[in-house]
């Protein structure tokens, strides 16, 4: 029987795995939309944005919208991959492999 | 004061306290989050009437100026269309820095029409010494870009519009001096003003 693989912690968080899959469905997405999305509070969503940039899943990136700061994130290539292997854990885990 | 304060720190952190989750609520999680992320792209008529009413007049006049007059070179109507290359520039612009999300729609619809500028560009300096004969081409050009705007932000109008492109540049190649002539205004109007008004009509917002 194939060992299952452990969940990426950095992923296995509602709210940051709620903030990676609106990610990779969007080319980027400024803190607002994501707030509005997440319906999460400024301050949490503003922590774990700041886990995902440690971690290097997301680029952020800050700039001056029309007339307030802009706050732009942007999934990274090492985030798309760890998220595309989180979904297959987690198939794994909901339709584990049939004993042999 | 001190209790409030003690309040919103137990509350701050409780919310950031990370839920652990089964699988089955890992996926509902991404389902739901890209179900929200769908975004309707939505386009402002505006591009399609400024670049309608710029391309038809100035196609117009180059038309009534080699027909009415002497004049040697009544393809110069033709460079009105740089001042207006940069009003658009400017207008998409200052909309998308009011834009929040970005979708990778966008960024195809957008790069298509780039990309068709610098086609542009390309095809007026090759064609520098037959610019009587550019309008088919320019509207075969045209059509590609505007059969993928229409097609991105999934309005019918504007997919005809570029079809009829295809098929006026055909009548034009097909059709004579005057019919040449008169292809690029007839095909704004088709592919560019009826559009154009329709949409607005329609109401939709701009998102690029």
């Amino acid at each position: 029987m194939t060992p299952f693989k452990e969940l990426d912690p950095l992923l296995h968080s509602q709210l940051r795995l709620a903030i990676m899959s609106i990610l990779i469905s969007v080319d980027r997405a400024d803190f607002t939309y994501l707030r509005d999305k997440t319906e999460a509070t400024a301050g949490n969503l503003s922590v774990q944005i700041t886990k995902l940039k440690e971690g290097g899943y997301i680029e952020v990136s800050k700039s001056f919208g029309e007339s307030y700061p802009q706050t732009m994130c942007q999934i990274t290539r090492l985030g798309r991959t760890r998220f595309e292997e989180y979904v297959k854990i987690i198939e794994q885990y909901i339709k584990p492999e049939p004993p042999k | 004061m001190l209790l409030k304060y003690i309040i919103v720190k137990l509350v701050n952190a409780m919310e950031n306290e990370e839920k652990l989750m089964t699988g089955e609520e890992s996926l509902k999680v991404i389902t739901a989050m890209i179900n929200k992320s769908r975004v309707n792209l939505t386009q402002s008529s505006f591009h399609l009437l400024f670049w309608g009413w710029l391309i038809f007049a100035c196609s117009l006049s180059e038309f009534l100026l080699w027909k009415l007059t002497d004049l040697a070179t009544p393809w110069y109507v033709w460079f009105f269309v740089i001042p207006g290359v940069f009003v658009s520039l400017i207008y998409g612009y200052a909309k998308g820095r009011k834009q929040h999300v970005y979708t990778y729609a966008t960024g195809i619809y957008v790069w298509a029409w780039i990309g068709f500028l610098f086609s542009s560009v390309v095809f007026f300096i090759v064609h520098a010494d037959q610019m009587e004969s550019v309008g088919k081409y320019m509207l075969l050009m045209a059509a590609m870009p505007t059969l993928i705007s229409g097609i991105v932000i999934k309005f019918r109008p504007l997919i005809w519009g570029a079809i009829s492109f295809w098929i006026i540049a055909l009548v034009a190649h097909f059709g004579g001096d005057i019919i040449s002539g008169l292809a690029v205004p007839a095909a704004m109007i088709t592919g560019y003003l009826i559009p154009g008004y329709l949409l607005r009509t329609k109401g939709s917002h701009d998102t690029i």
